[in-house]
């Protein structure tokens, strides 16, 4: 450990997602999260730890998805399996986010496309997924079963975990051995609080993600930003209720004023920039993987990531 | 090593005169020894014992000053290693570059562009800094030719003079040497002539070296040259270096363990490929001084964005004042959603209320700056201050209705302020994004 670290002793625990045909599934990669003692970039010249990931965001009904997107990939977002494809294939993403945004529709009740939406990401991508089951907690059971048991055996991240609205989730994790993403709103005490929730009903440490929540550039992220380095200053002094690795996503970026009124030529520009500055940020302050939604977004933060980690690549021993 | 104030108090006067502002010796004490008083305040105190306290009392990071005017600013004296443990003080001047190759209409637009540039943001103006002036043609006069181009326009920026010869450097000083431009670079081989020039016309300096510790052996023979106003080159070669070297020496100077490395950083990001990840790691991260091209708009607003959240006082809520805010222009029959006066929720949800085009009272209660979730986690929002904000602000009388919307997050309220105020309450999206919809399908008055 590097003179630069808060005294002490702990470690960011293991996740890892995704799993290959030997670990039992049929991803292409996987990945394991976690593993630093220092804090972010600095302690991997000691080997420790792994490189932040970029995981692109879809969805499988893009009415309910930012035009910004929308607009710039046509069609294509209408099809997720392909559209995951190609976020792999061409935008270079390392996981996948698929949000079932279809759940949102008034009166939802077809759980049967959910197994159909989830078989075809599969199919059309070789990265890990991480899966947002529903927003409406009547609902919440049927959908997470379903997304649980279409990706058995693939190491799925499930989300989102909230303390009140925890249970559904984690009953399908650990039904179809997933992992959990326990969100909590920019607080690190309820974040250690709902970690301890899950842990309670059975999900190990090792099967849990925190998201702190992150508000976006200009609309809260410097309490998003504050929390993460708490979080990660808290596990490296020893507290294993907050030694997960944290995964993060300024979701609102496109939606902003700032962006969403930008002038039409430089819209795309703006969004782009909104997302990454944000992004890029959560890495320094400890994300382990940073979520985005705009195409030109994932290069950007790739090479941005590539030119500031000296540690290993995953896959390497 | 830092003193504790009981050491320093025995060393000051103990007169209790208070003509140093503060009440007694023992509370001007105090003050030195958190690093935030000012030695020379005090008229009475002796020589020998100055000696002794001001290496000790100066603020663990060095103030620099830059430029003269309303654009100066000022870095360093930062005190914490995270932003969370207290506050980061300084924000990072952004600096545009020029170069002396180029033609007097490029650099006069460039310096204009800083001059005039601004975004307003939560109530705050923003700008960048300066502009920093690069001698690439190695040339005296066309570096003073350069520097007089800036200077001609007459925006009083702040100034980098980025040039390694001292007769370059001190070719430019002539131009505008009474103005405190930030001199770049001093290195092992140049620190006597370039301090010699700081000195004569009242300059920072930066230092560069190949690591940490040339660069804290090139401070103290600067100090012993007489120049204390410094900056720390941290543009090493890889920009991967950056992270490690800046949170080393912001935590060294901070435990006062190597008071050479004391001063605010500087950072060069135009020497890498990704200009905008190095700018964002100097805004992240300490840096005092950062030097880019001329950012895209787009880049613009997303830099200066970043350096208001991270220089923001994490310990001061943001809060709008309660109340009821019209969007565009609602009548008895229209929508009440209620939300809390955390300043950034307030924002985000008139965004999208001013864009669903559904015309609507935005209804504020006091959660004294919390977001819904923790106010409603924290049980600040709750029945009975619902019940009294009606009341307060008249509600009843503002709409015939008596329908409230609440935010999503705040559903597990909905029975109980029903019961508490007799509205019938209607349950809200979680997400501000989908409160168009929200209203389009939910609404009918
Ligand atoms: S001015 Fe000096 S002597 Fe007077 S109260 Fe202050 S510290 Fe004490």
């Amino acid at each position: 450990m590097s003179e630069n670290s808060p005294d002490s002793s702990g470690k960011i625990g293991y996740v890892v997602l995704g799993a290959t045909k030997a670990e039992g599934g049929t991803r292409t990669v996987s990945f394991r999260l976690g593993g630093e003692s220092d804090l972010p970039f600095i302690g991997m010249n000691t080997g420790q730890g792994s490189i932040p990931l970029v995981a692109f965001e879809i969805c499988d009904d893009p009415e309910y998805w930012s035009p910004i997107v929308t607009s710039y990939t046509g069609d294509l977002s209408n099809d997720a399996r392909e559209w995951a494809g190609v976020a792999e294939k061409q935008y270079g993403a390392d996981i996948i986010r698929l949000y079932l945004t279809s759940t949102k529709r008034r009166g939802f009740d077809n759980f049967s496309s959910i197994t159909t939406v989830m078989e075809e990401v599969l199919s059309g991508t070789g990265l890990p997924l991480v899966v947002e089951g529903s927003n409406e907690p009547a609902i919440d059971s049927d959908v997470f079963q379903r997304c649980g048991e279409a990706g058995e055996g693939e190491r799925l991240l499930l989300g989102t975990a909230e303390a009140g609205r925890y249970r559904s989730v984690a009953a399908a994790a650990l039904a179809y051995h997933h992992s959990v993403l326990a969100q909590s709103p920019i607080d690190i005490n309820l974040a250690k609080q709902l970690n301890i929730l899950l842990r309670e009903i059975g999900v190990k440490a090792d099967h849990i993600m925190i998201d702190p929540y992150t508000g976006t550039l200009g609309y809260g992220f410097e309490y998003s930003y504050s929390v993460m380095e708490r979080i990660r200053s808290a596990a490296l002094k020893g507290d294993t209720d907050l030694a997960m690795p944290m995964i993060t996503s300024a979701t609102d970026s496109l939606s902003v004023k700032e962006v969403r009124e930008a002038d039409p030529a430089a819209l795309e520009d703006i969004a782009v920039e909104w997302e990454f500055y944000a992004a890029l940020s959560s890495a320094i302050a400890g994300s382990s993987v940073v979520c985005v939604r705009h195409p030109k977004t994932v290069p950007l933060l790739k090479s941005a990531f590539r030119e500031l980690w000296a540690g290993k690549m995953p896959g390497e021993a | 090593m830092a003193l504790k104030a009981l050491d320093i108090y025995k060393l000051l006067p103990k007169k209790n005169c208070k003509e140093c502002g503060d009440p007694t010796c023992l509370t001007f004490a105090m003050k030195l020894a958190s690093g935030k008083g000012d030695l020379e305040k005090c008229p009475y105190l002796d020589p020998g014992a100055k000696n002794i306290l001001g290496a000790s009392t100066r603020p663990p990071i060095q103030l620099v000053k830059i430029g003269v005017g309303e654009r100066r600013f000022a870095v360093g004296e930062e005190f914490v290693l995270f932003r969370h443990e207290k506050t980061f003080y300084h924000p990072p001047g952004i600096m545009f570059e020029v170069s002396d190759l180029w033609s007097g209409k490029e650099i006069e637009a460039v310096t204009r562009r800083v001059g005039s540039e601004h975004y307003v943001r939560v109530g705050t103006d923003l700008t960048f800094s300066g502009v920093a002036i690069r001698n690439e043609s190695g040339d005296p006069d066309q570096f003073a030719e350069a520097v007089g181009v800036v200077e001609a326009t007459g925006t009083h920026v702040p100034e980098v003079l980025m040039a390694h010869d001292p007769a370059v450097q001190e070719a430019g000083l002539k131009k505008c040497g009474n103005f405190r431009p930030l001199i770049y670079s001093a290195t092992i081989d140049s620190y006597k002539p370039l301090c010699a020039l700081a000195k004569k016309f009242g300059s920072p300096l930066v230092v560069s070296a190949k690591d940490l510790l040339s660069l804290g052996e090139l401070t103290k023979l600067c100090n012993a040259e007489g120049i204390n106003d410094l900056l720390l080159d941290l543009s090493f070669p890889s920009l991967r270096e950056y992270i490690p070297a800046a949170t080393e020496v912001r935590q060294k100077s901070i435990l006062r363990s190597a008071p050479e490395l004391g001063y605010p950083v500087f950072l060069d990001t135009t020497r890498y490929p990704m200009q905008d990840a190095a700018l964002i790691l100097g805004i992240d991260k300490y840096a005092g001084v950062i030097v880019t091209r001329a950012l895209s708009p787009a880049s613009s607003v997303a830099a200066l964005t970043l350096r208001q959240n991270i220089y923001t006082d994490p310990q001061k809520p943001i809060q709008m004042n309660p109340g009821i805010y019209p969007v565009g222009n609602p009548g008895k029959e229209s929508p009440v959603l209620l939300t809390v006066n955390f300043s950034l929720t307030y924002f985000t949800v008139q965004g999208y209320l001013e864009s669903s085009r559904v015309p609507c009272y935005m209804f504020i209660v006091d959660t004294e700056g919390l977001s819904v979730l923790t106010a409603v986690a924290a049980g600040k929002l709750n029945e009975a201050l619902v019940r009294d904000s009606i009341k307060k602000f008249d509600l009843e009388h503002l709409v015939s209705h008596r329908r409230l919307i609440i935010p999503g997050y705040a559903s597990p309220l909905s029975g109980k302020i029903e019961e508490e105020t007799g509205w019938k309450v209607l349950v809200g999206p979680r997400d501000a994004a989908e409160i168009g919809d929200y209203l389009a399908k939910e609404w009918k008055s």
